[in-house]
């Protein structure tokens, strides 16, 4: 028989080091001889979507097209510390760094373009990899033009910029503290789930998301996060489990490490909750790794749901399920 | 036993190739090593994950179970011989705009297992799709935006022929 069963779970968040913990991020803007803007930073891309949301914030400040980006990546010769690509924290202090450092950049294009065009600062405005004039916008300058004239003063049109909050770190006797960490990312799932009661089996049939995120800077990219972290959710729930014999996994391979495959994958719907009423690019915070925090509790309550049983460890696997119907039906015999 | 070589050859990508290997080289390594491939990836070496996904004579391989000498004979496709030069495939293309690339290491053996199920199957609803790639892991994703992708490369591609087909028509 299959019963259907509904659980919730919500959970919160505290991303970057914090603790007090020195956490920071250093991102520079420079012009580059090929009508390219070039962006340092060396925050590791590993799939997450960093330089692809560094790249957005930068053309969002100096009013450029994405496309005229580019990105120097991570090279202790060419590039700062962006600390690492953990503890859900690049997109708040790399994409911070950047923001930074855009402005700074964009300042700087202010300050030269004032300069050559005998003007004051309010009356300038930027567009497309130009300088202008508000009240002439025909009398405009482009960038890397303006980046020539400052080199042949001797100096450079760039910027560098940092991000480092400070984090506090919490009494020890409390718990408690101001500021523990950067911000926190509130995440409430539902799970829909269908357990078999002859084969023990669960399917998954439906996972909604609502995130607090403050800002979606790429939502595409923020659904894949949550989509990815809810089916690692699946997997911490219902099937995957390192078995250790004398401090040796026994199972270090993928043919007895289940991991869930596309058969696997429930329904997805996900809501974004843009509060922006965070210190992060335009509101933004992390979601890495709270994508992945509440689908197992909220599985383990949708179980429970259906077959009124509570399982205190993870991952709930069929013959569990068997043995606590079975120890449920002895008990009411 | 160690030095033995020989010589196999085989067309890959288009392109016929004759090269030396030996008994015990897997086809991944000679893909990979020899032909200087590198689209395609070595995941668990085992058969389980798909990374290393290749179209060898029609048929849907895991290259790390293939010896070299195997392919003697054998037409292949491995991700670099999809699209033409300056232009995707409309399955590459797909994968981009819906976002179906994160970390992208599973991404070549998903487009090829992709490929083998539109050939197989133009119009396959979301359950096919599934079982399609139900071969190929994903740690990233969470497969929706890959079945997504899939699912729109299919009408693209379905529409691409019936344009081809009112061309000719009119001719």
């Amino acid at each position: 028989m299959k019963r259907f069963g509904r659980g919730i779970a919500t959970i919160m968040f505290g991303f970057g080091y914090g603790e007090g913990f020195p956490d920071y991020s250093v991102a520079s803007i420079e012009f580059a001889e090929d009508n390219k803007i070039l962006v340092r930073t060396a925050a590791a891309d590993v799939g997450q979507g960093v330089l692809t949301v560094v790249v957005q914030i930068a053309a969002e400040v100096l009013k450029v097209s994405p496309e005229v980006i580019r990105i120097i990546p991570g090279d202790t010769h060419l590039t700062k510390n962006a600390g690492s690509s953990s503890a859900t924290r690049q997109t708040f202090f790399t994409g911070n760094a950047v923001k930074n450092a855009a402005q700074a950049l964009l300042s700087n294009i202010y300050h030269y373009a004032s300069i050559e065009f005998r003007s004051n600062y309010a009356e300038l405005s930027v567009k497309g990899g130009y300088v202008f004039r508000v009240d002439q916008p025909n009398n405009k300058i482009s960038f890397w033009e303006l980046a020539q004239k400052v080199k042949e003063k001797g100096e450079i049109l760039r910027a560098e910029a940092s991000f480092f909050p400070r984090t506090n770190k919490p009494n020890p006797e409390t718990g408690r503290g101001e500021k523990v960490y950067v911000a926190y990312t509130f995440v409430t799932q539902i799970a829909e789930v269908e357990v078999d009661t002859i084969t023990g089996n669960v399917q998954v049939l439906k996972i909604y998301t609502a995130a607090d995120i403050g800002k979606a800077i790429n939502p595409q990219n923020v659904e894949g996060q949550i989509e990815g972290g809810a089916m690692q959710g699946i997997g911490m729930a219902l099937m995957e489990e390192q078995v250790l014999k004398d401090g040796v996994t026994l199972n270090a391979n993928l043919t007895d490490y289940l991991i869930p495959t596309a058969m696997d994958m429930p329904q997805f719907e996900t809501c974004l909750i843009e509060k922006e009423d965070s210190d992060g690019p335009f509101g933004a915070k992390g979601i890495g790794e709270p994508g992945t925090i509440a689908t197992a509790p909220a599985i383990a309550n949708a179980i429970f749901d259906a077959i009124g049983i509570r399982f205190y460890d993870l991952p709930i696997t069929p013959d569990k399920i068997l043995k606590a119907l079975k120890e449920q039906k002895d008990k009411k015999l | 036993m160690s030095t033995h070589k020989l010589t196999i050859e085989f067309i890959i990508n288009g392109q016929k190739r004759k090269i030396e290997t030996t008994p015990f080289t897997r086809l991944l390594d000679l893909i990979r090593d020899d032909l200087h491939l590198t689209g395609t990836k070595e995941g668990c070496g085992k058969g389980e994950c798909g990374a290393c996904t290749i179209i060898m004579n029609h048929q849907l391989v895991a290259s790390c179970l293939v010896l070299a000498p195997q392919a003697d004979g054998a037409e292949i496709i491995t991700i670099e011989g999809l699209g033409e030069k300056g232009k995707l495939d409309p399955i590459q293309e797909a994968f981009i705009e819906t976002g179906a690339v994160q970390c992208g290491f599973c991404t070549p053996g998903m487009v090829l297992a992709a490929k083998k199920l539109l050939e197989e199957n133009p119009h396959p609803n979301i359950e096919e799709i599934k079982r399609g790639i139900s071969g190929n892991l994903c740690r990233c994703t969470g497969y929706k935006k890959i079945i997504e992708a899939i699912n729109l490369a299919a009408k693209r591609l379905t529409q691409q022929l019936e344009e081809e087909k009112g061309k000719e028509k009119n001719v």
